[in-house]
């Protein structure tokens, strides 16, 4: 990726995302807390999501991170709000497959095949999954619990 | 002769643009010491200490001088002061694990905020396992050293000190000789990590007699792999070894074991013979160095890369040290630091974004992460400039 293809990825999609991300907010009323953090780089959000009756039905986060993670995150929750947990667990994994470039060939909505981009920065895989992957962990032992 | 070092250095035939400012996390290679390398696995490699043949002990000899070599550049009074390791790292541990078998409730460690966690996490592991205190030495908000609140935290019932020489994110220059002194009137030992100052502030140990010192050889031009843990004849018999094996006994039957003493007794295994002669070799190669002239010449170097990036309004450094080795870290407001070294990549600028494993420093700094840059003795004065249009860039793209 050459730097001014970098930098239109950045001004178009990235720092309007994480300049006003979604539901970047203290949540009062929640069901489950995801702390996920990268001590190698030291981001570091704290996800809140509700869950009613198997389905995600709200959720926000707080933190600290890059631009690219930070995108990620309020991408990662706009797209699962009203989803139930299967669907999400499908979701992150066919993300994650996807930025990992295990899986080809998958259709996502539009701001997921921005970030799904993304997976060309060399060094900033760990950045877009971050949340991602700690969502799926704890979205599995969830759905195992039920 | 800045020019003609960097010459020496093969990286920079294959990437001629490249701005290397990742020093404190590992130095380039010059040629000589690729080629000694190359040349020990292509026409001399055996095992050593074990064969009865030519290239055996060959090998065995040319693995011995380098424990020599390494002794001469430490000025340590003999060759048994001088073990091989794989790094840092693994010679911290080794005295640690050494130390704690002794440890009780009673006993207390004494360190500092800005260690690198590989000077942080062994003590802070026996500690646990013990039930001793970890003691903690306070930063200035400019990065140095409390002294005075280390000197407090010195008992009879301390164990070590260990603290580094230079900062791995600060870049402060520790004094090591008052340290020492302070430590040494409770007769407590002192360990000197000196991963970021091996290479260019050796410490005598006839002026400044600490007791341990470690370095890791690709740190000081030398490969991956290889380390050096320096012990004082006093303390040599403290030392227990990590691993057992080969190559560290004089005899074992079903009951009994005899090992050899330190140093050996740490090397148990076949030990990395290559990367030992790699470290002899980039000895040699700052051996023949005018070590005055480069290092009056990155210091001014330090000097205009401060003041350049001092003159970014955007710009916060980690600490403003004094005394400081040429690494600074510092943040550049509302850009995180891996983005920013995401843009100063696509620039081929090479510098570093994160924690750089010393969370600790950056908790007192109440900072998540910062980037940080290191200089050596092949960076230019052009690199800094390049480094300041690159950062000017930065910011104006992110405002």
């Amino acid at each position: 990726m050459t730097k001014e293809e970098i930098q239109l990825l950045y001004k178009r999609y990235i720092m309007p995302e994480s300049k006003s991300p979604h539901s970047f907010q203290e949540a009062v009323d929640y069901t489950d807390l995801i702390s996920a953090y990268n001590p190698m780089c030291g981001d570091k959000f704290s996800l809140k999501i509700t869950l009613s009756n198997s389905q995600i039905t709200g959720c926000s986060f707080q933190g600290f991170g890059c631009a690219v993670s930070k995108a990620s995150t309020s991408i990662l929750l706009k797209s699962i709000e009203g989803l139930s947990i299967k669907e999400s667990i499908t979701l992150c994994e066919n993300f994650i497959q996807e930025i990992d470039g295990n899986l080809t060939g998958l259709t996502f909505d539009e701001p997921l095949k921005v970030l799904s981009l993304l997976k060309d920065f060399d060094g900033r895989i760990d950045c877009i999954k971050l949340s991602w992957v700690h969502l799926l962990t704890h979205l599995i032992k969830r759905s195992n619990e039920n | 002769m800045k020019k003609n070092i960097k010459a020496d250095f093969p990286i920079f035939e294959q990437y001629p643009d490249l701005c290397y400012l990742d020093n404190a996390a590992t130095t380039m290679m010059p040629k000589s010491v690729v080629n000694r390398i190359t040349q020990f696995y292509t026409s001399e490699k055996a095992n050593i200490h074990r064969g009865g043949y030519m290239l055996s002990n060959q090998a065995t000899s040319n693995y011995e001088s380098v424990r020599h070599k390494v002794a001469a550049y430490l000025h340590a009074e003999s060759d048994r002061c001088i073990a091989f390791t794989r790094g840092t790292t693994e010679s911290i541990n080794i005295v640690a694990r050494s130390l704690a078998s002794g440890l009780s409730e009673k006993n207390n460690l004494v360190t500092t905020l800005a260690e690198h966690h590989a000077n942080f996490l062994p003590w802070q592991q026996i500690c646990e396992e013990s039930g001793a205190e970890l003691r903690v030495a306070n930063l200035t908000k400019e990065g140095i050293l409390d002294v005075d609140h280390l000197a407090s935290l010195i008992d009879h019932n301390s164990r070590i000190v260990a603290v580094n020489h230079v900062s791995n994110v600060t870049g402060a220059i520790n004094d090591i000789a008052k340290i020492v002194s302070l430590a040494h009137d409770q007769d407590i030992p002192v360990l000197i990590d000196a991963a970021q100052s091996a290479f260019l502030h050796t410490l005598d140990p006839e002026q400044v007699p600490y007791d341990f010192l470690t370095f890791s050889g690709h740190k000081l031009l030398g490969p991956f792999g290889i380390g050096v843990l320096y012990t004082s004849p006093r303390y040599q018999d403290m030392i227990k070894p990590l691993n057992v094996g080969g190559g560290m006994v004089y005899t074992v039957d079903k009951e009994n074991t005899y090992y050899k003493p330190y140093p050996q007794l740490i090397e148990a295994g076949t030990p990395d013979v290559a990367g030992a002669i790699g470290l002899g070799a980039a000895i040699d190669y700052i051996n023949q160095l005018d070590k005055g002239s480069v290092a009056a010449q990155l210091q001014e170097l330090s000097v205009y890369a401060y003041q350049s990036l001092s003159q970014i309004d955007q710009l916060q450094f980690v600490g403003r040290p004094d005394e400081k080795s040429p690494i600074f870290a510092f943040n550049l407001e509302g850009i995180h630091p891996h983005d920013a070294a995401t843009f100063f990549d696509k620039d081929q600028i090479a510098l570093r974004a994160g924690l750089h494993c010393a969370q600790p420093l950056h908790q007192r700094f109440n900072l998540p992460a910062s980037i940080r840059i290191s200089l050596s003795i092949y960076n230019e004065q052009k690199d800094i400039d390049r480094l300041i249009v690159s950062t000017k860039e930065l910011v104006d793209f992110w405002s």
